[in-house]
């Protein structure tokens, strides 16, 4: 009897959920891609969504790997799979849209300077733990697979100002490496001042 | 009387305003004329110039051809072309309102047996997605597996049509991939799966369901910070019990679009993430089933029986380490009026770690499986120790050798050496 109770009352649950969906919450998301937003919290939230979610069934898949227009299915594909909440899929998508080639020029065009943003250790601070932590952890050592040591004495921190603003703006894959470093950590707001303020913060906090 | 004397004000102030104006135009046009006289004067110059240039260019025999400039002229247009095309495209790639996408995996296997022959295999499985706005996603995968006899097999994994109601619930019609327990949805793919085969019961008559055909809800929510519920409910067809010789040989939880039982079945999964790289799950799924095929002819009017699922898995990642675990049964009633009236149960569970290290591009794995069916001849106890070299992080090679425990003789106790590439595009 309790069955037959049950299975009557699972299609009406579906329909009056779906009715739910539709009436309560008309607007799922902004249809506005994504790139549009300047704001680079957006970013760190999905860099950190990522290094959350993207590497609990398989292996993560490198932000380079798609067009821009490709991680928008492959993301709400992903949102199916993973039980990620619609806000996550939808800084995610910025995150990767942001590292992804295609999209950097384009994101980056016209866009305003971050803000708050003044050219000191403490700058350097800030812009790392919002968009550079959730993939090199607070310790520098790396909270995902494939992230290179900072600590390391012969590791990246050896290399001069120069070459790390640049593989840090631009982006950067060691030969054989198994995920890259996106360009500006994926937050395509971040400008050169930032870049050298975080820098200096990575040499103060994980240098020699 | 009031009226026309208004009129009379306008038209005044507007002669007014005329008169007083137009000074100020032709100012303005006297300045304008000075200016482009000079302008002129600059340009005919600019043109005396170029027509001795042009003479001189002459007179040295080195012209181009009408033709030859105007072959230049269409190339120059050409490229501007292209370029234009060039910089908007990636505008055009996210301002429209739907996407494709073409994606799926391939694996080649080679397999050896102790006792048989060894073979080589080759499978792949397209997938592909068409989304509009943020709204719908349609999802569909296919597999072509070859067989021995060199047929090609085709099958329809899937195919949804997902409409996202809200940020937390998502509604799925169509043919989905079971969600009851993980190895089936999440970890089956060869790309993903960190070892060439998979554990024993998670493949076709096995204990773990495949596919469904019917509707379903998932979704998400974040409790707290850091913690999140998953969820997933769904309702379907169910499975149907394939007969042979009056046992039942397996349930065939494959997805059908037919119900020859005529009784649905009801199921669904939630999952605990107290951090993101802890998940917990329970998975259920109960409903009636009934014998529809004996020794593979169509039976009707086979009694129902209750069927029953359930599952727990647990995944855990810390570092490069990556555990998880998985127990999932299946089981029927006894029937005594049916053409196999004894039911059973079919349940297995494993247990996995695996450790990425130089530099992430390799990693070995170590695998336990024990496999129960209600037929000694199937059920299996298995070991399974592998090494993947990542060539990236979908694509990589995977040897593995298995230590079968089964009924002597059959199978299901033979130790297998396995090789395989696979790739995830
Ligand atoms: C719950 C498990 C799970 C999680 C979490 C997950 N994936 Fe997947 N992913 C899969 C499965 C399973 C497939 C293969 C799909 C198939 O075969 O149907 C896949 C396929 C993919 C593909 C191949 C293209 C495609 O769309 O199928 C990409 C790219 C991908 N995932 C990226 C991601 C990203 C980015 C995230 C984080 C937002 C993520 N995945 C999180 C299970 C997961
Ligand atoms: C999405 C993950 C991710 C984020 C976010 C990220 N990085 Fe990286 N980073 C990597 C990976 C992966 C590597 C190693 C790449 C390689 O060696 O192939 C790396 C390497 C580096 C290196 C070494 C480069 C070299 O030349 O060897 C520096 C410096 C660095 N990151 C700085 C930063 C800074 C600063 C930020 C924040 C603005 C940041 N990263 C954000 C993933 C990330």
């Amino acid at each position: 009897m309790y069955k037959q109770v049950f299975k009557l009352a699972a299609p009406v649950l579906l329909v009056v959920s779906f009715a739910m969906g539709l009436t309560l919450h008309p607007a799922v998301a902004a249809d506005t891609p994504a790139v549009d937003e300047t704001d680079a919290a957006q970013f760190a939230r999905g860099a950190r969504t990522w290094a959350d979610t993207c590497a609990r069934c398989h292996n993560m898949r490198d932000p380079k790997e798609l067009r821009a227009d490709q991680w928008r299915s492959a993301v709400a594909h992903m949102r199916v799979r993973s039980g990620m909440t619609g806000g996550e899929a939808r800084d995610v998508l910025a995150f990767l849209q942001g590292g992804s080639d295609a999209q950097v020029g384009l994101a980056t065009q016209g866009l305003a300077v971050a803000p708050v943003i003044s050219d000191d250790t403490n700058a350097g601070k800030a812009i790392y733990a919002q968009t550079c932590i959730a993939c090199h952890g607070a310790d520098g050592k790396g909270s995902i697979p494939g992230v290179t040591d900072l600590n390391a004495g012969d590791g990246p921190l050896s290399k001069t100002d120069e070459e790390l603003v640049r593989n840090i703006s631009e982006g950067f894959q060691s030969p054989g490496s198994f995920i890259a470093m996106p360009a500006k950590g994926g937050n395509p707001t971040l400008t050169e001042e930032d870049i050298k303020a975080v820098l200096e913060y990575l040499r103060v906090e994980f240098g020699e | 009387m009031k009226s026309s004397n208004r009129w009379k004000n306008t038209v005044i102030s507007v002669s007014a305003l005329l008169i007083t104006a137009t000074p100020a135009f032709a100012q303005t046009d006297a300045s304008r004329i000075a200016e482009l006289e000079e302008k002129m004067s600059l340009l005919s110059e600019q043109l005396a110039a170029l027509q001795s240039e042009l003479s001189q260019v002459k007179t040295e025999g080195q012209t181009a051809t009408a033709e030859e400039i105007q072959s230049l002229r269409t190339e120059v247009g050409a490229a501007r072309q292209i370029a234009l095309q060039a910089t908007q495209r990636p505008n055009v790639m996210t301002s429209t309102t739907s996407t494709t996408h073409l994606s799926g995996y391939a694996s080649a296997d080679f397999i050896s047996p102790e006792n048989g022959n060894s073979a080589f295999t080759a499978n792949f499985n397209p997938m592909f997605h068409f989304q509009w706005k943020d709204k719908i996603l349609w999802e569909a995968e296919l597999a072509f597996e070859l067989q021995e006899d060199g047929e090609t097999e085709v099958e329809l994994e899937y195919t949804t049509i997902d409409f996202f109601l809200n940020d937390n619930i998502i509604f799925i019609a169509g043919k989905f991939l079971s969600p009851l327990g993980n190895f089936r949805q999440n970890l089956h793919p060869s790309w993903i799966n960190k070892l060439p085969s998979a554990p024993p019961g998670f493949g076709h008559d096995g204990a773990a369901p495949i596919a469904e055909v019917g509707m379903q809800l998932r979704g998400g929510v974040n409790v707290g910070t850091n913690s999140k519920i998953t969820y997933a409910g769904y309702v379907g067809n169910g499975p149907i019990l394939e007969g042979e010789g009056g046992e039942i040989h397996g349930i065939n939880a494959g997805g059908f679009a037919g119900d020859a039982d005529g009784r649905k079945v009801v199921g669904g999964r939630i999952s605990y993430l107290p951090f993101p790289r802890l998940e917990i799950a329970v998975s259920s799924a109960f409903g009636d089933a009934a014998v529809t095929e004996d020794d593979g002819f169509a039976v009707s009017g086979d009694p129902l029986r209750n069927y029953n699922v359930f599952g727990f898995d647990v995944t855990y990642q810390w570092k490069d380490f990556d555990f998880r675990s998985e127990y999932i049964s299946q089981d029927v009633a006894d029937s005594a009026l049916s053409i196999s009236p004894e039911g059973g149960k079919w349940e297995t569970w494993y247990a996995q770690g695996a450790y990425k290290f130089a530099n992430a591009k390799w990693e070995g794995v170590l695998r336990f499986t024990d496999y129960t069916t209600p037929h000694p001849d199937l059920s299996q106890e298995q070991w399974a120790i592998g090494l993947g070299y990542l060539v990236s992080s979908s694509a990589m090679i995977k040897a593995a050798y298995e230590i079968n425990t089964g009924l002597t003789g059959e199978i299901s106790d033979d130790d297998r050496w396995l090789l395989q590439v696979a790739y995830g595009y």
